[in-house]
């Protein structure tokens, strides 16, 4: 039941080598890479020409030489923000799977549930963030509780829309040979969702990120979230940057994480490739 | 449960296919009326529709769309409540007959799971609900019913490597798994290609003729109704009904030399015009 997955998934291009595929990912980068240096390159220009002091915006020679000079800090802050957010991305993914589940299973309880998690979305979550320092203090609490109310919802909407839109006809199928809701949503539904939830979670780790730097500067004494607010008050501009730039990079590796995942787990998924769109 | 397909459909059956007209009624509608509830109006999408299908024969249902072929051949699989009238199969209520696996069902999309290879999908419904049927039986059984349909060795393709036509015959040896009496199939080669289309007509005719199931086709193409049924139940609106039981004549067994028989073109003329006729009381409405 497993393991024709991958072996199937592997023959179905067999015209993509592996060194072919390489050499698609490098053109597929090389043109944004080009960009962001040309981008580097003129900002440092722009920032010589026009001698902007540095603490209003410092040019990006003087972001690495901080990035250098702060890396052992940078890595302790990178490091705390990172529990934070794998903690609050995992806690939203259980939440916001238990929420499309309980919506889908329990009908009628889910008629009365969805309104309220959509009202629940409106509300400015990082409003509640001073509001959990006040619950919790100033640990790892506050920031997971926001991450998770920021982050659960694409979760929920996502798993949801994957465990409707299972195709009726096959519901039908299913249901004349006598089989019960339970069986539906455990042998259809759920693996039918899957990939939705995948395209669901990928959202909420960009927002877990979001999540855990807005609650460090609600109230932190550790993080990149309170590296950034640190520095700022010292008008320290570049390693406000440098720490900009550590977020991230944290962010992207967490992105790449899940996306990896996904290829793991769901190789059947549709591919929203933008890169390799043929 | 048996897997092995010689012993369950015998050489008999298939010398003899075409049923003889003494065959016992399957399939029996009385007086079949089904409405829907549109915007909090109840509208009526079959009325009184009376329908008797023999057992092991083979009929279509024609007529134009939106007329409720569909809507009837659910009514035939227990999937919709018809609000008057009675319907059996096998004597049976059609939800028991379906919960006892004597009804299969094929839908226009193959709807196949695609995280599940070929057999794993034709097992899978036998795998439903409450059955004892053990894994590796129902896996034998789905293999021999893809082999019936053609496709021996792509047991482990994956639905995204199927073509349409493929993934249409893996729907087949879904319903065909079960083992039912009655194969109910909505428009099944509806999204093919003209000759795949010809080529999975063949098919089933083939497997109509080994197993000798009674089979009941929905269908747009006058070509295949003609070609496949026994007997041709053409439906029209204002409201739904059945305007004409055109019984096929076209000796079997039926071959593509059958396209150029006498019978055939009479019949596809004759089918043509009703249909025509019916597009035209369509038009004016009740
Ligand atoms: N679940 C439903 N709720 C409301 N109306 C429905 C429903 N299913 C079908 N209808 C209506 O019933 C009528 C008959 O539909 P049906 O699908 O049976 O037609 P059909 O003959 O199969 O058409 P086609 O050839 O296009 O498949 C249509 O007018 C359709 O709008
Ligand atoms: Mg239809």
């Amino acid at each position: 039941m497993s393991t024709p997955y991958l072996a199937a998934n592997e023959s179905a291009e067999p015209a993509r080598s592996w060194l072919a595929d390489a050499g698609r990912g490098l053109s597929a980068i090389l043109p944004p890479l080009a960009l962001l240096i040309a981008t580097l390159v003129l900002w440092e220009i722009a920032i010589r020409l026009f001698k902007v002091p540095t603490f209003v915006l410092p040019a990006p020679s003087a972001i690495v030489a901080s990035l250098i000079e702060s890396r052992a800090a940078l890595l302790v802050a990178a490091k705390a923000t990172a529990i934070e957010v794998l903690f609050g991305f995992v806690l939203a993914g259980v939440v916001g799977v238990a929420v499309a589940l309980v919506i889908v299973r329990f009908e009628r309880f889910g008629r009365a549930l969805y309104p309220l998690v959509v009202l629940f979305q409106t509300v400015p979550k990082v409003a509640l963030a001073p509001i959990f320092i006040l619950w919790f203090g100033y640990d790892l609490a506050p920031k997971i509780l926001l991450i998770v109310v920021i982050a659960f919802f694409p979760v929920a909407i996502d798993m949801l829309a994957g465990l409707q839109s299972v195709e009726p006809s096959f519901v039908a199928l299913m249901r004349s040979v006598g089989a019960s809701k339970t069986e539906i949503l455990r042998r259809v539904r759920i693996p039918h969702s899957l990939p939705h939830l995948m395209a669901g979670l990928k959202v909420a780790i960009t927002f877990s990120v979001i999540g855990a730097i807005v609650g460090e500067f609600a109230g932190a004494s550790a993080g990149l979230g309170y590296v950034i607010q640190f520095a700022s008050t010292q008008l320290d501009t570049p390693l406000v940057f440098a720490a900009l730039v550590v977020v991230s990079v944290l962010g992207l590796v967490f992105y790449y994480l899940v996306e990896l995942a996904e290829r793991l787990l769901v190789p059947w998924a549709p591919k929203f490739d933008l890169m390799h769109r043929s | 449960m048996t897997t092995a397909i010689a012993s369950a459909y015998p050489a008999s059956v298939a010398a003899s296919a075409p049923v003889t007209d003494t065959a016992p009624i399957h399939i029996a509608a009385h007086g079949i009326a089904v409405e829907f509830s549109l915007n909090g109006r109840r509208q009526r999408v079959l009325h009184d529709i009376n329908l008797s299908v023999p057992k092991g024969s083979f009929v279509s249902l024609i007529g134009p769309s939106g007329c409720g072929k569909s809507t009837l051949l659910k009514v035939m699989a227990g999937l919709v409540q018809p609000v008057e009238g009675t319907v059996t199969v096998a004597g049976l209520a059609p939800q028991e007959a379906a919960r006892r696996r004597m009804i299969g069902l094929v839908f226009q999309d193959a709807t196949l799971l695609p995280w599940k290879n070929a057999v794993e999908n034709a097992a899978f419904l036998l795998m439903t609900g409450n059955t004892n049927v053990k894994r590796a039986d129902a896996m034998a059984r789905a293999a021999e019913m893809l082999r019936l349909v053609g496709l021996e060795g792509a047991n482990d393709k994956m639905p995204s490597q199927l073509s349409g036509g493929m993934r249409q015959r893996v729907a087949i040896a879904r319903a065909l798994a079960l083992d039912p009496e009655v194969l109910l199939m909505d428009e099944p080669f509806g999204a093919l290609d003209a000759i795949t289309r010809e080529e999975m007509s063949q098919c089933l005719l083939d497997i109509w003729e080994r197993t000798g199931k009674t089979i009941v086709l929905v269908t747009h193409s006058i070509d295949e109704s003609v070609f496949l049924s026994r007997e041709v139940h053409v439906m029209g609106t204002g409201p739904a009904r059945i305007i004409e039981t055109l019984p096929i004549t076209l000796p079997h067994p039926r071959t593509e030399e059958s396209f150029a028989d006498p019978a055939f073109t009479r019949a596809e003329a004759r089918l043509r015009s009703l249909l025509i006729e019916s597009h035209r009381t369509r038009g004016t409405g009740k």
